[in-house]
């Protein structure tokens, strides 16, 4: 029973890692209907951009979470409007399939580049704190993270809702003709929706850096999951993907404890690939 | 007049051949190095030729190899199979070595001891570790021989320890598990253990993998902590074996003996990146600068490169010596007759006119045998590696016991 109940923990923390990219992730497509393959090279640039904030100014990657959210908005605002935008006008699927998968490379590869291949960390004086909570432990580090991680979600589903660029945001994702009709400025949103994806990116690898080593090609495994999160949550589904993460979170600890560790990978990916069946011949029924 | 000319001739010829043969005599014994010095292993390369400048150094200092210096010539296989192939006929073609060294990736090896091979040239590899080279598809690569221990060798080791264990920390190992990624390495060491736990009388309790680089290892470790083996046996990249160190406590699981086989968790920044958590964590290693023969020549060594000796500098250094003795022994540098002596070659304890072996064994010897029911050839049977474990933030040896004045830290504290 103790392990049962420290696995759903593990896998609610997890999950939430889970969430925040498939969020940022499904963002961006729904508004683009573009897949961001280089979300998890975003998560990784997070990481290092986190790391080099924590040793040139000696702050606490927490204290680095709005530094950075703030800088990966940037960034992604800049490749939106450079790259990203004008290839949006090919209306070529193939042609932003490889500018982001590129990107990603680019990015990866820049890092290693710069950073070298070694896997880094972040010490804090409180990242060999755990807490006992009955059967329970939990490492401080990933509890911190766990709560930032729902306080950023809940604020991005209020943003989305009830504040005028959120309502913009949404109104282009819905329709973007009919949103330039009245008046709104799709380019403009294409920016604020990239940068804020990227940003999302940037804040959950900026959380990471409590527990996780920092390396060149930290944010493939996390990508390829976003990935899996948006498409069982639904694309551009904002809350569809943050409890598709949490499930993704739970599914791999669950496996891992009433299979075998060694099949949590495989089996995810088999649900992964029957949710995508099951939707398919679902709609196809419906039509 | 004819006649002087002819014999003033003769003389002539055989004055020049004299001298040319006392030239030769004098001419330098040429090791042939093949190893990386390029590209994304060439860190590892200059580790082994500063093994190797080492000793030629200290036997050149002191005389030579009968009365003859040794020069390395070197040759960069670049990782690449094909390139080695190509280097090791350009030092035996071009540059007549007398004897060969390499490689550092066993495939590369493979490739190079069959050029060796058909070329007659002998050949030691000091590091390459994969059990295949001296199997019985190599039955006829009879030039080549193997310092250091096999791939099978290092984890029988690791057994070996975990028995040993019971008279320093009086509780006997009975249960073992195995923490490993699912890539190769992984493979190898679930392959290793099979093959060696019924000989310790280990039960096998789980079977824990994961893929590399993962998310998360809070599942892996939960399996482990269900199954409580009274050992863990591991093999990871440094991504992994930090955070699995991490995510041991993070689910407070301390098992009490844990043991890698070397990869990640002897990484440098393994002990960096962990601080105190990675105390009690033990790995195989094949030199460690505390050993009781290695400690001396470890001064020396850092003294001129500013680095410690490492496990692929002092096998390379061995195996120049191992050249030394063989070839003094041989009486020339005759490919055959120096194939001869190293497979006569019977070392116990110290090199003659050398000193101690300064690898965790104390005797190098070539043979046939038979390893777990698979027959090998010419392999250094003696060879051992060493087992340390990160004691107050350094790698301590604590095995073999003979080796070390360090006791083993039981049960590990990961604090």
């Amino acid at each position: 029973m103790s392990t049962f109940l420290q696995a759903c923990v593990n896998g609610l923390l997890m999950g939430g890692f889970y969430s925040l990219m498939g969020m940022g992730q499904n963002v961006i497509f729904g508004v683009m209907k573009i897949v961001n393959f280089c979300h998890g090279e975003m998560l990784m640039v997070g990481m290092y951009l986190t790391y080099f904030l924590c040793t040139t100014f000696g702050l606490d990657p927490y204290l680095c979470v709005p530094l950075v959210a703030i800088i990966m908005f940037f960034l992604g605002a800049v490749i939106q409007h450079t790259l990203i935008t004008p290839s949006l006008g090919t209306k070529s699927f193939t042609n932003l399939l490889f500018l982001t998968v590129g990107l990603g490379l680019l990015l990866s590869n820049g890092a290693l580049v710069l950073f070298g291949s070694e896997y880094r960390t972040i010490p804090t004086s409180y990242s060999q704190v755990y807490i006992n909570l009955g059967p329970v432990t939990l490492a401080l580090p990933r509890l911190i993270s766990f709560g930032v991680l729902i306080v950023v979600s809940i604020a991005l589903f209020a943003f989305l809702k009830y504040s005028t660029i959120g309502k913009q945001i949404r109104a282009v994702s819905q329709n973007p003709v009919g949103a330039e009709v009245v008046g709104i400025n799709t380019k403009r949103i294409y920016i604020l929706t990239y940068g804020l994806g990227t940003a999302l990116a940037g804040i959950a690898g900026a959380l990471l850096t409590g527990f996780y080593t920092i390396f060149p090609t930290a944010g493939a495994s996390f990508g390829f999951r976003a990935l899996i999160v948006v498409v069982v949550g639904g694309l551009g589904s904002i809350p569809g993907a943050f409890f598709a993460g949490i499930f993704l979170g739970l599914l791999e600890t669950m496996v891992a404890l009433f299979i075998s560790p060694s099949y949590s990978d495989l089996i995810v990916f088999v649900t992964f690939i029957v949710i995508l069946v099951v939707r398919q011949l679902i709609i196809i029924r419906r039509k | 007049m004819k006649k002087l000319i002819s014999i003033l001739s003769i003389i002539a010829v055989l004055a020049t051949l004299v001298v040319g043969l006392a030239v030769a005599d004098e001419a330098p014994i040429k090791i042939g190095t093949i190893y990386a010095m390029s590209g994304g292993n060439a860190a590892i390369g200059e580790n082994i030729l500063r093994g190797i400048d080492f000793a030629v150094a200290e036997i050149n200092a002191k005389g030579g190899v009968n009365g003859r210096m040794l020069e390395v010539v070197r040759g960069d296989h670049a990782g690449d199979p094909a390139q080695g192939k190509s280097e090791a006929e350009r030092l035996i073609t071009q540059e007549h070595v007398d004897v060969m060294m390499g490689c550092h990736m066993s495939t590369v090896t493979e490739v190079v001891a069959q050029v060796c091979t058909q070329y007659g040239v002998p050949m030691i590899t000091a590091i390459s570790t994969l059990d295949r080279l001296s199997d019985p598809d190599h039955e006829a690569m009879d030039y080549f021989f193997r310092l250091c221990p096999l791939n099978s060798v290092y984890v029988e080791d690791m057994l070996k320890y975990l028995k040993d264990t019971a008279t320093q920390t009086g509780e006997e190992v009975k249960t073992i598990a195995i923490f490993t990624d699912r890539a190769a390495i992984g493979q190898e060491l679930i392959r290793c253990v099979d093959l060696f736990k019924d000989k310790y009388g280990f039960e096998l309790v789980a079977t824990v993998d994961y893929s590399s680089n993962a998310t998360d290892l809070s599942a892996q470790v939960l399996a482990l902590k269900k199954a409580n083996p009274d050992a863990v046996l591991c093999d990871s990249y440094i991504g992994d074996a930090t955070l699995f160190v991490q995510t041991l406590k993070a689910q407070n699981y301390t098992p009490k003996l844990i043991v890698a086989k070397a990869n990640g968790f002897t990484d440098p920044a393994f002990i960096s990146n962990l601080g105190n958590l990675a105390n009690g964590v033990a790995s195989v290693v094949e030199f460690n600068p505390d050993l009781i023969n290695g400690k001396e020549i470890n001064e020396e060594f850092k003294a001129q490169y500013g680095v410690n000796m490492n496990g692929h500098s002092a096998e390379s250094y061995t195996v120049v010596w191992i050249f030394k003795t063989a070839i003094e022994a041989a009486g020339s540098t005759d490919g055959a007759a120096v194939r001869d002596a190293i497979a006569k070659l019977d070392i116990q304890g110290e090199f003659p006119g050398g000193r101690k072996i300064i690898l965790p064994y104390d005797r190098i010897h070539f043979e046939n045998y038979d390893l777990a029911g698979v027959q090998h050839y010419r392999d250094n049977t003696s060879a051992s590696v060493a087992i340390a474990q990160v004691q107050d933030g350094e790698w301590k040896t604590v095995w073999p016991f003979d080796f070390t004045d360090t006791k083993v830290l039981y049960p590990a504290p990961l604090q």
